[in-house]
């Protein structure tokens, strides 16, 4: 994985050692909160409903052993012994003391991590496939140009203050979506033209919120060597068009829609003109500079990877075959596979992990891989280089854990906001509806017959946990005071990118897990077969059937 | 009794109001007390009931920036003596997250520890 260079520890230390003087002069009350708020907010700094929120960058989800180790240590000396991980592949702490921060970001600078540009209208950090580098599917990696973009846009001097946060994904998989590219502010797409030749589709204008919109194509084919001038040429565009008057429709998203994408097309191309051979032109040397710290490790040669992975769902032990089924993936090397570790568990809060968990992580990563883990934007870990034959050992280990549950998108691998129980910005719980939703289909034998299903809550219509992109979106409002749930049906992040629809009207707490329920008993009572899945059968039923088991007899 | 604007962002309004905040040193909720100090605990906030006590509370609390960030009103109903906030939010916010800490927690008691 990539390595700091000394200017990139230069940054990142000075950064910690600056905030350190503003804390200190916020605490003696040398400066108000008014003055201080948007020097914290530029440290991932955020208050939330109980106390401060820290949010630290991962860049697009991938962590050292090192850094996971860390992450622990964070856990443990400064908070509440755990940490969160979000769907932006970032991770959260939920009770730092403000005198500890500082500390707290000297400590992930040892480690080459930092908090910058993780809050605050800036270019926010760079999010990717979880299987980025080892999916049998991809046709490039990902990661090397993340980097650049993450490179390109830390301290960008004309992109600290856009109209609205703006948020990058990048994909190397063309055939298949695991990074909601179509929901973000630009979505970059690796691809091939006709001609053989290696290039992006680019997107823009996607997102989630109170407006949730798929993301337009701009751009069909770009050249490599293009990249980060197209983007910047986009970001030029939104910075001089983007509304600024009005928060909520400040968003790219906005502007595209309100400009037309012929016509927003034609800006960026514009100014795109103006500067493709500039200095922002990506040279070989450059992409390889950065490249090399994505070049695979030292697999061992192993054969028939296929066979065993197939054996291993057959395995005798039924509990360890159903987890191979459902939480591994093949791997581009043969004899390895993917394994992804779930953070969904009845008692816990989707994403939480606690110290010494991620202290064991951080050895299983080493033990059984390369030592790295990757943050999936869906809220679960993956180990992304276990030997096939080590499946067993693996799978024992992460019982002892609690992270076997054998769930990956599944119903109970619930994507879910922090919500009103710590965020100040939620209008109604989620983690509560999440906790009974899994506790509710808890058995492994329904969880498999309903199949590929996912459920995504948020506690507000910001859309933390994407309920607008959830097969089943569960949406937390307030009614008078009261919290209430409006149930979504239809949405999907994936390459048939889809926004759910409002099922009918909103309902107390109580009746949200039997209107879940409902849902999937008509399901499984209409679909064709089992091999049709959830939304397969939403989208050729329509929302009738599920409206009519939901609210028939209420 | 006269509505006030501005007070607990638009939520029904109860039969009085309480000065809150958060502490800056750990972002912990505080309410402003009658004596013209803070608590953690909603039931020593000072209870006021017009738009003059607002201004005169919030006058009063923001004196100490550097303690106490933040600072909004609320809307309670009192019964039998016990404060209790309308909003959902405020009433999370006053006794802290309803689903279980991962450490079960010595540290949220302590509130501003």
């Amino acid at each position: 994985m990539y390595q700091y260079d000394d200017y990139d520890q230069a940054i990142v230390d000075e950064r910690a050692r600056q905030f350190k003087g503003q804390v200190e002069r916020r605490m003696s009350g040398e400066i108000t909160e008014l003055e201080f708020k948007p020097l914290r907010l530029q440290n991932g700094l955020y208050m939330q409903l109980h106390a401060y929120m820290l949010r630290i960058a991962i860049p697009y989800g991938l962590l050292s052993a090192q850094q996971m180790r860390m992450q622990a240590h964070i856990a443990r000396k400064y908070d509440r012994g755990y940490g969160h991980f979000t769907t932006r592949q970032n991770i959260q702490f939920n009770w730092p003391k403000l005198e500890d921060v500082p500390s707290i970001l000297a400590d992930l600078a040892s480690v080459q991590m930092q908090a910058i540009q993780t809050s605050g209208n800036c270019i926010r950090n760079t999010t990717s496939d979880p299987f980025a580098g080892v999916a049998k599917d991809e046709l490039e990696d990902p990661r090397p140009y993340c980097e650049l973009i993450r490179q390109w846009s830390t301290f960008h001097p004309e992109f600290a203050y856009l109209p609205r946060k703006f948020k990058i994904a990048v994909t190397g998989t063309p055939g298949e979506d695991r990074a909601a590219v179509r929901f973000h502010d630009i979505g970059v797409r690796i691809i091939e033209n006709a001609q053989g030749e290696r290039g992006f589709e680019i997107l823009a204008g996607g997102g989630l919120g109170r407006t949730p919109v798929i993301a337009k194509v701009v751009r069909e084919f770009l050249p490599y060597e293009h990249l980060l001038s197209y983007l910047e040429s986009i970001l030029r565009v939104y910075n001089r068009y983007g509304r600024r008057d009005n928060k909520y429709k400040a968003r790219i998203k906005i502007l595209v829609n309100e400009t037309g994408i012929e016509k927003f097309r034609e800006q960026v191309e514009e100014e795109w003109e103006l500067m493709k051979d500039g200095a922002l032109k990506l040279t070989r040397t450059e992409l390889a500079r950065v490249a090399k710290y994505f070049v695979p490790p030292s697999y061992e040669n192993i054969s028939s990877s296929e066979n065993s992975l197939a054996a291993a769902t057959l395995s005798p032990n039924r509990e360890f075959g159903r987890w191979v089924a459902n939480n591994v993936r093949g791997h581009r090397q043969a004899g390895y596979s993917i394994v992804v570790l779930s953070l969904k568990h009845p008692k816990i809060p989707p994403g939480d992990v606690s110290d010494t968990q991620m202290d064991a992580i951080a050895d299983l990563s080493e033990r059984y891989g390369f030592g790295r883990i990757v943050v999936t934007h869906t809220q679960d870990l993956v180990l992304p280089d276990v030997k096939t034959s080590e499946l067993p050992a693996l799978f024992a280990e992460l019982q002892k854990l609690d992270m076997a549950t054998p769930n990956f998108e599944r119903v109970t691998d619930i994507i879910c906001c922090p919500g009103l129980d710590y965020c100040a910005l939620a209008n109604a719980r989620s983690i509560p509806v999440a906790a009974e939703i899994s506790k509710r289909f808890e058995d492994i034998d329904y969880l498999d017959d309903i199949g590929e299903v996912s459920v995504k809550i948020s506690g507000c219509i910001n859309a933390c946990g994407h309920h607008h992109i959830g097969n089943i979106g569960i949406l937390g409002i307030d009614k008078s005071g009261e919290e209430a749930y409006q149930l979504l049906l239809g949405g999907d992040s994936g390459n048939e990118a889809s926004i759910g629809v409002i099922l009918g009207p909103a309902m107390p707490e109580a009746k949200v897990v039997d209107a879940v329920e409902s849902v999937l008993r008509c399901y499984l009572k209409l679909r064709e077969s089992a091999e049709e899945r959830f939304i397969d059968a939403y989208r050729r039923l329509g929302p009738s059937p599920f409206k009519e088991a939901v609210y028939a007899n209420n | 009794m006269a509505q006030i604007p501005g007070t607990d962002m638009g939520k029904p309004r109860g039969t009085h109001h309480v000065v809150t905040a958060s502490l800056t040193k750990t972002g912990t909720p505080i309410y402003f007390t009658s004596q013209g100090g803070w608590s953690f605990d909603l039931q020593q906030a000072g209870l006021f009931e017009t738009p003059a006590e607002r201004d005169q509370k919030v006058e009063a609390a923001s004196r100490d920036e550097a303690e106490a960030c933040d600072i909004y009103t609320i809307s309670v109903s009192v019964e039998n003596g016990v404060i209790d906030p309308l909003s959902a939010r405020e009433e999370i916010r006053a006794k802290g997250p309803t689903v279980a800490l991962r450490r079960p927690d010595a540290g949220f008691s302590q509130k501003g520890a």
